[in-house]
């Protein structure tokens, strides 16, 4: 099928099989494998995908869910050489070890602080529940979520623990 | 060990927390992971699993398959042009692909090759076999009844080993109080991210590179070329980033990459074989499950006086790494105490299943959780304060461990203890403490739905290969003239951070920033074979090897810029990118400048290296001698509160200190402790791989419980430094210890909380409501 949608900001046009899962039309029609696969069957997040802003299962889409939406991947969060600050905060709190659950990771974690820009733990968590790691222990992944969002900032100059004291 | 000072002077890069020099590419989707990589005409290959545990494999036809459209090929055990064996250690007993017998169901039986992922496993799925199945030998007790089936031709047992300390039955004649306990641990699953992968692609020379998940390289290199009839020089293995491995990448990634390898060569095109994560479950190894029965006896003031057990492994259908997990279970099974008279026995059989091997702790966190669940026993027995009984049996330096070795520094065992014990603070409580009964003696609860308990365990975890072979690491240092190096070392980062860690040793002997630094990605072609990357020896071995070679490299610049500053080498110091007087820092020159000098001039700027471990000597009988170069040690303390009802337990403090010799790095070292705790506590806690009649039922992420965020624990990690002088500016590995900590802490909790002593890990949630409702 004819399939239009923008990846990354940029728009893409192709013919492919509309029934292809998502994962493998980014990975191997379009070249972006930085979505990883880790289980195939929704259980492990690797493969977390931002479709209009929402965290999805690549592996579990169909590639024609594509149609018309605004797909964005780990290629996508930088702007040229310079890193989001949740892949900066990534790297500052040592939540990266073998990388591979850090795409998706980094995707959910996005997602979030687009609908909610200084999350509570337990909101953190939430969100992240479907991504697994089996490296870090999670307690840095945590901390660097916190990081992004206390250094996305609010623009009042207070940060967010201190703004969760006072409350 | 020779009681040598170690350096501890100053240092800019060392012990700094830096990040992860590889991290940049991970966090933007840029490393490429073995399943990442395309090549023009790539096929792709998938195995015909058995299916069943047990058979005689009377014919594998793959008529059906190559009729399939998009199937290639299909290759057969008689395809394979070396000895179709692969394993650890001599003789090999697992074959590629199964001819005449299947010994577990995740046996490959063949290897069909097709233009997509997709039809080379429908292509797999098309091979007809025909096994007459038998009878499966599932239990340790079948394995050993001897009217048993021999599962291999030298029977039924794997290996077995004694370890003899003095003289228990004289040791126990003269103890006063006894404790004894029997206790069992479950198969684990690695459950790395990334499953099994490679990449096999043949060269126009003659030559193929395999690019591969994996551990072991140089291993892969061996296998890859015995089993297509080749020199090793023909074969390159050149590491893909690795999604994690913790042991388990080695006979699985040296049997996929072979056949990846035998199908390439003989197509003359490109092949890649990527797992799902049910083969990756069923078709790689796993932990040991392990039985140990445990005897401790002590004197009334609680001093040991004598330690027993007998340790049986269940290690599936092939040996792996089952010798030396065996061997390394056995010399750890006495703890970081003095006890004077030990006596271990240590046996993996062989049995139907899928088979065990190498996993983060290897073997050591099973005799752990025995060993300090008898400690607990003991201090109840003696009415001693659970932290007091380690106390004062802890190791001190100049004392010997379990096989007699003596290490006169290093050994920060009591450190540790003393660490946890000042951080440790009132025992947990309910809400309503007052309410409650005095803490200590009983269960503290706060009188309705919670209970509250703490434990202990204390721990060691030898550093290097010890007692399963030399230990030899290369490394390569190499300035260019801008002062920049690169850093090659036949050791694997998995994840871990090793090369961060080898980087930080290397810009700190040149006096360069880190950002100076590369180190290479494993390639069999461009760095020194260095053994096994195992034993929790990347930085203590592997450190030392590139702090040699870069110092070697420090020299020449020295030279140099002694020339240049007109003055002896000795009065030059190289720092924060300059050659300078030692005396007049101001006088100072960039390093570049120096090496491009010392390019023109000739010294030499690239170093080669090696650090060899003093081999392990010891008596074959009774392991008694020296065996590792060091030993981390460690103390871990857990809060826990269990939930009556559901038998949820929520830990509320975890205290991980250990003795790692020196912290190369806090942000890499706490990223180990917090992760190896959590696959520990999963160990005692979640998780289990449920086998009936041979066959795995919970091979994926739905029903095999691997710790979310949610599970996560509230780790802070407590560092205590002995420097040791095995490993560069004394420090020691600890990527392995903190899995064995975790594990029998929990146990020690739990059953503090609830005054039930569980002696099977995991101890789930199902087990506590159960047995709590039994109570009532
Ligand atoms: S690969 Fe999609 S959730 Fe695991
Ligand atoms: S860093 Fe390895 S799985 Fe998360």
């Amino acid at each position: 099928m004819q399939l239009e949608f923008t990846c990354n900001g940029r728009p893409v046009r192709m013919q492919a099989d509309g029934s292809m899962r998502a994962l493998d039309l980014l990975r191997d029609l379009l070249g972006l494998t930085g979505t990883k696969e880790g289980c195939g069957r929704g259980e492990c997040g690797a493969c977390t995908i931002l479709v209009d802003g929402s965290p999805v299962n690549a592996c579990l889409l169909y590639a024609a869910k594509l149609q018309g939406r605004a797909v964005l991947t780990v290629e996508g969060l930088a702007k040229g050489e310079v890193l989001h600050p949740l892949q900066e905060a990534f790297l500052e709190e040592g939540a990266v070890q073998c990388g591979y659950c850090t795409p998706g990771l980094l995707l959910s974690s996005k997602a979030l602080l687009d609908r909610v820009p200084h999350p509570t733990d337990p909101e953190i968590e939430q969100a992240l529940s479907g991504n697994l790691c089996r490296c870090t222990g999670y307690a840095k992944i945590l901390k660097a979520v916190q990081r992004a969002a206390d250094r996305a900032g609010r623009g009042d100059g207070t940060s967010r623990r201190g703004r969760e004291a006072g409350r | 060990m020779s009681a040598q000072p170690v350096n501890t002077g100053e240092l800019a890069v060392v012990g700094a927390r830096v990040r992860k020099v590889d991290g940049r590419e991970l966090v933007t989707g840029q490393a490429r992971f073995a399943a990442d990589l395309r090549f023009p005409g790539l096929l792709y290959a998938s195995a015909r699993r058995a299916g069943v545990p047990a058979g005689k494999l009377v014919e594998v036809d793959p008529s059906p398959a190559l009729r399939l459209p998009g199937v290639v090929a299909v290759l057969l055990a008689r395809d394979i042009p070396g000895p179709n064996l692969i394993g650890i250690l001599p003789p090999f007993d697992q074959p590629l692909l199964a001819a005449g017998e299947v010994r577990y169901e995740g046996e490959s039986l063949a290897l069909a090759v097709g233009v997509s992922r997709e039809e080379a496993r429908r292509g797999a799925a098309a091979v007809r076999a025909r096994i007459e199945p038998w009878e499966p030998i599932l239990t340790v007790e079948q394995a050993l009844d001897p009217a048993a089936r021999r599962i291999h031709p030298g029977g039924n047992v794997t290996y077995s080993k004694k370890l003899v300390k003095g003289d228990v039955a004289q040791g126990f004649a003269g103890a006063q109080v006894v404790v004894e306990n029997t206790y069992q641990t479950s198969f684990q699953e690695h459950a790395y991210l990334e499953p099994e992968a490679v990449v096999a692609v043949p060269g126009g020379d003659g030559r193929i590179t395999v690019y591969a998940s994996c551990q072991s390289p140089f291993h892969l290199r061996g296998h890859i070329a015995a089993n297509l009839g080749l020199p090793a020089s023909r074969v390159r293995v050149v590491q893909a980033y690795t999604g994690g491995s913790f042991g388990g990448k080695d006979d699985v990634a040296t049997e996929i990459g072979a056949l990846a390898a035998i199908a390439a060569v003989r197509l003359g095109v490109p092949v890649m074989i990527a797992h799902e994560r049910e083969e990756s479950i069923i078709g790689s190894n796993l932990r040991h499950a392990a039985r140990i029965r445990y005897r401790t006896g002590a004197l009334r003031d609680g001093t040991l006086v004598a330690g027993e057990a007998e340790i049986l492994l269940d290690g599936g259908a092939y040996a792996s790494e089952s010798p030396f997990v065996t061997m390394k279970a056995m010399i750890h099974a006495a703890g970081p105490y003095r006890v004077p008279n030990v006596r271990v026995e240590s046996t993996t059989v062989y049995t139907n299943k899928t088979y065990c091997g190498a996993f983060r702790g290897f073997g050591v966190p099973q005799v752990t959780f025995a060993s300090e669940s008898q400690m607990d026993e003991l201090a109840a027995a003696l009415g001693l304060d659970p932290l007091e009984l380690r106390r004062r049996n802890a190791l001190r330096p100049g004392e010997g461990t379990a096989t007699g070795q003596v290490f006169t520094q290093s050994v920060g065992i009591g450190r540790t203890i003393e660490r946890v014990a000042e951080k440790a603070g009132p025992r947990p409580m309910g809400p309503k403490p007052a309410e409650g009964p005095p803490a200590g003696a009983q269960p503290a609860t706060d009188g309705g739905r919670y209970l509250y308990g703490r434990g202990v365990a204390c721990l060691l975890q030898g550093i290097s290969n010890g007692a399963e072979g030399i230990d030899v690491v290369g490394a390569s240092v190499q300035m260019a003239q801008d002062g920049s190096a690169l850093v090659g070392v036949g050791l694997t980062d998995m994840g871990q951070g090793s090369r961060t860690v080898f980087a930080q040793v290397a810009a700190e002997a040149l006096g360069v920033d880190i950002t100076r630094i590369t180190v290479r990605q494993v390639d069999t072609d461009a760095v020194h074979d260095s053994g096994p990357t195992v034993a929790s020896r990347s930085t203590t071995v592997g450190g030392t090897a590139v702090l040699k070679a870069a110092r070697e490299v420090a020299g020449s610049l020295r030279s140099m810029a002694g020339l240049m500053l007109k003055c002896p080498p000795e009065a030059v110091r190289l720092a924060e990118g300059f050659a300078m007087l030692e005396a007049d820092p101001q006088a100072r020159i960039p390093l570049a400048e120096v090496a491009t000098a010392a390019y023109w001039s000739g010294f030499p700027l690239m170093h080669l290296a090696f650090s060899r471990a003093p081999d392990a000597r010891f008596d074959h009988e009774t392991h008694q001698g020296d065996i590792y170069i060091a030993y981390n040690f460690g103390t871990h303390l857990m809060d826990v509160r269990v939930d009556r009802w559901t038998g949820k337990v929520k830990v509320l403090r975890h205290l991980a200190a250990h003795d790692v010799g020196r912290v190369v790095n806090p942000l890499g070292l706490e990223g180990q402790v917090e992760g190896g705790s959590l696959i520990g506590f999963a160990l005692a806690h979640l998780e289990r791989i449920d086998t009936e009649g041979g066959h795995i039922r919970n091979a994926n992420f739905a029903d095999y419980a691997v710790p979310s965020i949610l599970d996560r624990l509230p780790t802070e990690t407590l560092v205590v430094e002995e420097p040791s002088p095995a490993g560069p500016f004394g420090a020691k590995g600890v990527g392995e210890p903190p899995v064995a900590g975790a594990a029998a802490a929990f146990a020690n909790a739990v059953a503090d909380a609830t005054g039930l002593r569980f002696t099977r890990l995991p101890i789930t949630r199902a087990d506590i409501a159960a047995a709590l409702a039994k109570e009532v």
